[in-house]
């Protein structure tokens, strides 16, 4: 029973592409306002079926690259890190999820803390893929979610038990997006893991390092693994 | 006999509060009483000890039922286990619904828990979902959100698992409200359909929630599994999960689209306590583009 409601989240974490792209928002602080509004209002309209239509691509390089079984270990990283990174932004969901102690945090420590964030969710997800059993996803259409976030919805249908629901934030990048999250049935996994990696801060006495260092392990034990 | 019952409540009252008052966080810097504000889980010791009671319940009795339980019953099965427990969840669903004020919903879930149980044959097999009637659960917790109750503080029952007083209260009333529970602990007799007739079955409440529970296990064990070996604080991350999750239930987030118009929620009964709203502090010191957790309906 206490797994019951867990598990409704757990599932999905099968198929879960966990690389966060944040699309930095376009950057461009402009001179001219008033045309850059438009055209932004423009493009937001025109934005939304485009950002359901990105989603759908990359599941789909995803799907195709990375659940043949006899990819490797190292060659399904590889493909992952490649993902990831064209997907999410990394930087930006790896600063959310630090959460309040990105505030306090010296750069080198971010610098590390970014760079270990990266490895940890490749090594966490990556073989995920490998377990890859027919599910498909279905891809919803595309909402606002504020000023300038996308919400694209999402169902993975799979084989044994009902569809699991699958939300994707993404925010506007350049020509193109980045995720910035993935909710699932309700839970979001960069909220999931500020919780977690806090309560960890907050065990090693509010201590960034404290964090680093536990990081530092899982990553270094995943890579071991991995090469064997 | 009154005078030994009376004396062992006792007992248990002051053991009880022995408990709760050991188990609490001992706020003696500005870092825990922040910790407790922002986690809103006083009871941080005494919650992780039932955690990991409870994780032990589940590595010894809940893992090897599922894995039977699996491995005795095909996959079709299975699936008609699962709809058959849902089926039974209905009656109450639409109970709840009603106390909601979602007439609406109340009306699909008693359709959908007619139509299944007869056309599906004591809901093994589900016919309502291709009728426009999908199905949903409503439980006591839920109503008393609803009604504007807040949740409380975080707490770990042994055994039920990630709880809070309000949606504990309401686990209470689940189990001994039930109609369908309530039918079958109580005598009946003298009904005109005979077969209906039966005496006192006080196994249907705990044989409906194992079930469900090794159901549950057996569909999400390995993913269950992979979170445990993923998270540092797995606890916490449970923790999360379930406050993240209990809120999109009692705002009926990204449930299938009733075939019929009802009424939506927009406040927050217990919105300061919700993962999203909490965010709110620490984005304070944070520039704006951080990414906020999503608590928009996909609709």
């Amino acid at each position: 029973m206490m797994l019951s409601r867990v598990a409704a989240i757990a599932a999905s974490l099968v198929l879960c592409a966990a690389g966060t792209a944040v699309a930095a928002d376009n950057g461009s602080a402009a001179l001219v306002v008033a045309p850059l509004q438009l055209a932004q209002a423009r493009a937001a309209s025109v934005q939304v079926p485009e950002a359901s239509r990105f989603v759908s691509n990359l599941a789909d390089e995803a799907i195709a690259s990375l659940s043949k079984k006899e990819l490797s270990v190292p060659e399904r990283i590889t493909q992952f890190r490649s993902l990831l990174d064209e997907g999410f932004d990394i930087p930006q969901i790896a600063r959310f999820v630090l959460g309040r102690y990105w505030r306090t945090a010296t750069p080198e420590e971010r610098a590390e803390y970014t760079k270990l964030f990266e490895e940890f969710i490749i090594q966490t997800y990556a073989q995920r893929f490998g377990d890859y059993g027919g599910e498909s996803l279905k891809i919803g259409d595309g909402s606002r979610n504020g000023d300038d976030d996308i919400i694209v919805a999402s169902q993975i249908l799979r084989p044994n038990g009902p569809p699991v629901k699958v939300d994707w934030k993404l925010r506007p990048e350049q020509s193109s997006f980045k995720i910035v999250d993935v909710v699932v049935e309700g839970v979001s996994m960069a909220v999931t893991q500020r919780d977690d990696f806090s309560a960890t801060i907050q065990s090693h006495g509010g201590k960034i390092e404290g964090l680093i260092a536990v990081l530092r392990d899982k990553v270094k034990g995943g890579t071991e693994t991995a090469s064997k | 006999m009154s005078k030994t019952l009376y004396r062992g409540g006792f007992i248990a009252l002051a053991l009880s509060a022995l408990l709760w008052t050991s188990g609490c966080v001992v706020m003696d810097t500005p870092e825990k009483v922040e910790q407790v504000q922002e986690t809103n889980d006083p009871f941080e010791p005494m919650n992780r000890y039932f955690f990991d009671v409870n994780i032990f319940l589940d590595e010894f009795v809940l893992k090897p039922a599922s894995a039977w339980y699996q491995a005795a019953l095909p996959q079709p099965a299975q699936d008609g286990g699962r709809r058959f427990l849902a089926n039974l969840r209905l009656p109450w669903t639409a109970i709840n619904d009603f106390f909601q004020g979602n007439m609406p919903r109340a009306g699909e879930a008693l359709a959908r828990f007619a139509v299944n149980t007869t056309v599906g044959v004591a809901g093994i097999f589900d016919v309502a979902t291709g009728w426009g009637l999908p199905q949903h659960d409503e439980d006591l917790g839920q109503t008393l959100a609803v009604m504007g109750i807040p949740d409380g503080p975080y707490l770990v029952l042994p055994i039920f698992g990630p709880s809070n007083p309000r949606d504990a209260l309401g686990m209470a009333g689940d189990i001994y409200l039930d109609p369908v529970n309530v039918l079958a602990t109580n005598k009946q007799e003298n009904i005109h359909f005979p077969p209906y007739n039966h005496d006192r079955l006080t196994w249907v409440p705990t044989a409906r929630g194992f079930g469900e529970a090794v159901d549950s296990r057996a569909r999400n064990g390995q993913a269950i599994d992979d979170l445990k070996k993923q998270s540092m604080d797995f606890y916490a991350t449970v923790r999360s999960i379930y406050r993240q999750r209990r809120d999109a239930e009692i705002h009926n987030r990204g449930e299938p689209e009733s075939t019929y118009p009802q009424p939506r929620l927009t406040e927050t009964p217990d919105g300061k306590h919700a993962d999203v709203p909490a965010a709110a502090p620490t984005q304070a010191a944070v520039p704006a583009e951080t990414p906020n957790a999503s608590n928009a309906s996909p609709n």
